[in-house]
């Protein structure tokens, strides 16, 4: 993407490069220097929140492919991720089946039921679509908590830690390093399909589908593939988190859930893989954000109760604030600031940008 | 600086004042709960909040126990699992509390007790159903409950109430939520009634987004039953009451006591809506409920009086493991205070609960169920305690 | 019986997605929300005793949730316009959870009886053949009627309707003509709010109110796509379905199935009639 500063492309390959110049190398290689000693440094608190917004981030990553670049929205995010955590608990407590075969089936899961809910998308648009893919949502929590009931698991179904060879994974530690490795891939797979055919399909399906059929793209086909990629790598999120989370539950997975997922790539801004990141940092941290500066005031055990009703309302009031002054999302911003930063001490933005 | 940002440095200052203030007091036992203040089920747990700040405050304005005040750490986990983890990290690593609490949906146990085991700190589940692993004869190590609603418990007092009440056959409906823990627990509760000899006619696990009940109701009234236990949460229980008499049936039915029971009974005055429970209602009038009540009306507490015995009972055991923990208070010596804990309920149950190494519920879970009395204008209980050994 | 009266709730809840969907293409997901706090608008007026009669009440409570619908159309979605549809959806989202918090902040979670404070107790009323119905069972059916064939007449052949409906099918052709357009939205927003307030006063005074009342509201989603999101119309037929369904999946399936029954009958819609019973076919084409 063409950015504010002296830097221009001069060749179709160099359109195609991940990272474009030599300072983003050094401030990526400084990235993950950093990700790579947060865990050294951070308490476990912190840590906890950083895998949840790791675990969140195989999710968000997914429904941006579908809905910020496919432009196919889905609202049965939640019923996917609860797909995949049920198939590795059912796997699991039946057959103990170990972390290798949980996986790979979570993927299966989710890839068949992306093909059974894409196909709708051939005939619906917006909307409705969404709406057809909220039954998903319900025939997925339907099954769960029968599987719990007839099982008399009522409280849930317990999981044990996974092991991947003779490692196991409990430590918090190894927990992050090892989503931090799947967040790696999961987000260079994602720039890879993006910046290839696939994703330029998609984006021309969003933009103009009737346009992109006279292009020779064959909408049915990206369409359903891009459901089918999205379901793949949110159900492999649910069986992280069922893992992570050490059990498996179907109250866990509310509608709430699905809005978090869409509020990420919202705030973060459609269209842009840093959006899903950046969004659902936001979306994950902000109560904890909230909750950090209203603990700042010593407030009375006895008013506290008030003080929780007003967390909640006011995680909804800073979201109508944000998406308010800047609909564009968090992605938005930051490309503002970066331009603001590449152009100082100058105010306006080369012609032509 | 512009005035705006001079307040907020002013703010900032002064918390940190405050927080020095409550450092150069006495040191206090440090206890934290996470539970549903907001969101879902939040009509039962938020009033234990509101019981465990009144009592801790009398409690540390006289002097605290052990010479050293309770501070009891809330966070609001609004019935979120991800959210209910993620607090029990806190509360352990960095509050560093001796105890932890739980008051809150089932989904949310598992991922405390995870983070409670791995740290080895006590977890106490206060006002919520008793997780499975509380009972007897193989309680877990490191997990309590003294909650009032206790399954596969309750519905045996349950059937044996009926089955001394009702004259005539029975023709049984039975009422759960469509959620795992409701619809196990009728469930069970199908199991009894076989043999005692009912009929159970009728069988309904209800959705809990479920806008009109009479639909329901008319099924189990179609069904011919002249009684229904039911076993849910409350708005289930009563929703499901409320739509059967307004088509006109005129059956008995028996529903589990939760919090709001006593206002309910006086609100419902109907004579043959039954509640049972293990904690004693208002109507009994000892001597602990009206300590309540009044401790309520100085307080101004949040929720009506009636609705706080489950909290002000957990309060009772808090402060008692506390008592037996010496003073500086580690995860370990709380613990073993829970191990022997014989605790006099001073009336407000049937009698004391007694927590053993291998029992972490109670030795003995005792039962009593109340009606409205339209003759005496008042809530009266129909059968006395009726105590079940747990083993 | 049943049906009717389950359907009358959802066509009160639904007319007020349809409203706003109608003129300003917005899915509002706050309605649950907003209808909620009608029930609890109503408590307030009832126990602060500022009424005698109980129709007062309603009406006080009525023209509350108008002017509040008014306000949060001018504070909040005014700012709205010209975003995409997705931010404008997630605002009402985000509106919906402020809403939640402030209702747990002002009224605690705890469940609430407004009829209790009227004075009036729940009563059954007889009907023809013995069958009896309860009385907000048939204030359910009367209101769902009257609005509809309030809402329909108004937006037919008033000139205000008129223009709600210019303003819905083409925005700037109708602001070119010298409709003032926010005042349209604005009215949309403030009938949609108090007819779902209504719905939520008189599903407070038949089961009584708590903080999860609001679901209820997503509960009447499938029918709005069934009808069509932007046909008013098709609201009842809608509504009879997907309540014809829920029951007979309650009597002869499984009470399990009730939750599942009206997605069935959405994605069987979806199926055959995308654009729903009494939609405007291009209209998906448009979203």
């Amino acid at each position: 993407m063409a950015f504010s500063s002296g830097y221009f492309k001069t060749s179709y390959a160099k359109d195609l490069t991940i990272v474009e110049t030599k300072p983003r190398w050094v401030a990526l290689l400084l990235l993950l220097a950093a990700l790579v000693v947060l865990p050294f440094l951070a308490s476990t608190f912190f840590l906890d929140l950083a895998n949840q917004v790791l675990l969140a981030l195989i999710g968000s990553v997914a429904l941006m492919i579908l809905t910020g670049y496919a432009g196919q929205i889905s609202l049965g995010h939640a019923g996917l991720i609860a797909a995949g955590a049920f198939t590795t608990a059912i796997l699991f407590k039946e057959l103990q089946a170990p972390f290798f075969i949980t996986f790979p089936a979570s993927a299966v899961t989710g890839g068949l039921l992306g093909i059974i809910f894409g196909l709708p998308s051939l005939r619906l648009k917006g909307l409705y679509l969404a709406l057809s893919t909220l039954s998903l949502h319900f025939i997925v929590t339907f099954f769960g908590s029968e599987y719990e009931t007839k099982r008399g698991l009522a409280s849930g179904v317990v999981l044990d830690p996974p092991s991947i060879g003779t490692l196991r994974l409990e430590d918090p530690r190894f927990w992050y390093f090892f989503l931090l490795i799947v967040d790696v891939l999961v987000v260079l797979l994602a720039i890879n399909l993006i910046r290839s055919r696939t994703g330029r399909a998609w984006i021309a399906v969003r933009v103009r589908d009737i346009a992109a059929e006279s292009f020779g793209i064959n909408v049915s086909y990206y369409k359903v593939l891009a459901f089918v990629v999205s379901s793949v790598l949110t159900s492999l999120a649910g069986c992280l988190l069922a893992y992570y989370r050490g059990f498996v539950s179907v109250e866990a997975f509310s509608m709430l859930m699905t809005i978090e997922y869409m509020a990420m790539i919202i705030i973060g801004g459609l269209g842009s893989i840093l959006g899903a990141i950046l969004g659902t940092g936001f979306v994950v941290l902000l109560p904890y954000a909230i909750d950090a500066l209203v603990n700042i005031f010593a407030i009375p055990s006895r008013l506290t109760t008030y003080m929780f009703a007003i967390k909640y309302a006011s995680f909804g009031l800073v979201m109508i604030i944000f998406l308010i002054l800047e609909p564009s999302g968090l992605a938005g911003i930051w490309r503002r600031l970066r331009d603001y930063f590449i152009l100082w001490p100058f105010k306006h933005k080369p012609v032509g940008k | 600086m512009s005035g705006k940002k001079l307040r907020i440095w002013g703010m900032v200052v002064i918390g940190i004042l405050l927080s020095f203030r409550l450092t150069l007091a006495q040191e206090p036992y440090v206890v934290g709960i996470s539970m549903a203040i907001t969101g879902r089920g939040s009509e039962i747990y938020a009033p234990v909040k509101d019981a465990l700040d009144v009592y801790f405050k009398e409690v540390n304005a006289k002097g605290g126990i052990n010479g050293h005040p309770v501070k009891i750490i809330f966070e609001d986990n609004a019935a979120e699992p991800s959210k209910a983890a993620s607090d029990a990290k806190k509360l352990i690593t960095q509050d560093k509390v001796i105890l932890l609490m739980n008051a809150s949906l089932s989904s949310t146990y598992a991922p405390m007790i995870q983070t409670a085991k791995r740290y080895n700190v006590p977890i106490f589940f206060a006002g919520a159903v008793c997780p499975n692993e509380v009972y007897p004869p193989n309680a877990d190590d490191i997990q309590f409950c003294s909650s009032g609603f206790a399954s596969k418990y309750d519905s045996r007092f349950a059937m044996s109430f009926i089955k001394e009440q009702a004259k005539e056959p029975v023709k049984l409906g039975l009422v759960s939520m469509n959620i795992p823990i409701s619809r196990g627990e009728i469930d069970f509760a199908e199991t009894l009634a076989g043999p005692l000899g009912f009929v159970v006619v009728e069988k309904e696990a209800i959705p809990p987004t479920t806008p009109d009940f009479i639909p329901f109701a008319t099924k189990i009234k179609n069904a011919g039953a002249n009684w229904v236990y039911s076993w849910a949460p409350w708005a289930t229980q009563v929703k499901t009451f409320e739509a059967l008499r307004k088509l006109g049936w005129k059956g008995k039915y028996l529903a589990f006591a939760h919090i709001q029971a006593e206002e309910e009974l006086e609100r419902l005055k109907d004579d043959d809506f039954f509640v049972f429970g293990a904690n004693g209602l208002f109507a009994d009038n000892t001597s602990t409920h009206q300590k309540i009540r009044n401790t309520a009306a100085k307080e101004k507490t949040i929720y009506p009086y009636t609705q706080l015995t489950e909290g002000w009972l957990a309060a009772m055991v808090l402060e008692e493991v506390l008592k037996k923990t010496s003073w500086p208070g580690t995860p370990e010596k709380v613990k073993a205070a829970m191990n022997q804990l014989n605790l006099d309920m001073k009336e407000l149950r049937g009698g004391p609960l007694v927590w053993t190494p291998n029992n972490h519920f109670r030795t003995v879970n005792y039962y009593r169920a109340y009606k409205w009395s339209s003759n005496q204008k008042k809530v009266v209980h129909v059968k006395e305690w009726t105590p079940y050994t747990v083993k | 019986m049943n049906i009717v009266v389950l359907a009358s709730l959802y066509c009160l809840i639904g007319y007020g997605y349809v409203l706003i969907y109608q003129v300003s293409r917005v899915l509002n997901l706050a309605h649950g929300e907003l209808m909620s706090l009608g029930g609890y608008f109503l408590l307030t007026i009832v126990i602060m005793g500022m009424t005698v009669s109980p129709l007062t009440s309603f009406l006080l409570a009525f023209i509350l949730l108008l002017a509040l619908g008014l306000v949060i159309y001018f504070v909040l979605m005014r700012l709205m316009t010209g975003e995409s549809v997705f931010t404008a959806v997630l605002v009402t989202i985000s509106l919906g959870i402020l809403l939640r918090g402030l209702i747990t902040l002002t009224w605690t979670s705890q469940s609430w009886f407004p009829l209790q404070y009227m004075g009036i107790r729940a009563s059954s009323f007889q009907f023809i053949g013995g069958a009896q119905i309860p009385t907000f069972g048939l204030v359910k059916v009367a209101s769902a009627l009257g609005v509809f064939l309030i809402l329909t007449f108004g937006i037919k052949y008033t000139r205000w309707g008129i223009k709600m409906r210019a303003v819905g099918e083409n925005p700037l052709l109708a602001s070119q003509r010298g409709i003032a357009i926010h005042k349209y939205y604005a009215l949309a927003w403030g009938l949609a709010t108090s007819i779902g307030g209504l719905a939520g006063m008189i599903q407070a005074c038949d089961s009584g109110l708590d903080p999860g009342m609001f679901i209820i509201g997503l509960k009447a989603f499938p029918v709005v796509l069934v009808a069509g999101l932007d046909s008013l119309s098709g609201v009842i037929p809608a509504a009879l379905l997907v309540a014809t369904a829920e029951i007979l999946a309650i009597n002869y399936i499984s009470p399990q199935a009730s939750d599942v029954a009206p997605f069935a009958v959405l994605v069987a819609m979806l199926l055959i009639r995308p654009w729903g019973l009494f939609g405007t076919k291009e209209e998906l084409e448009r979203v």
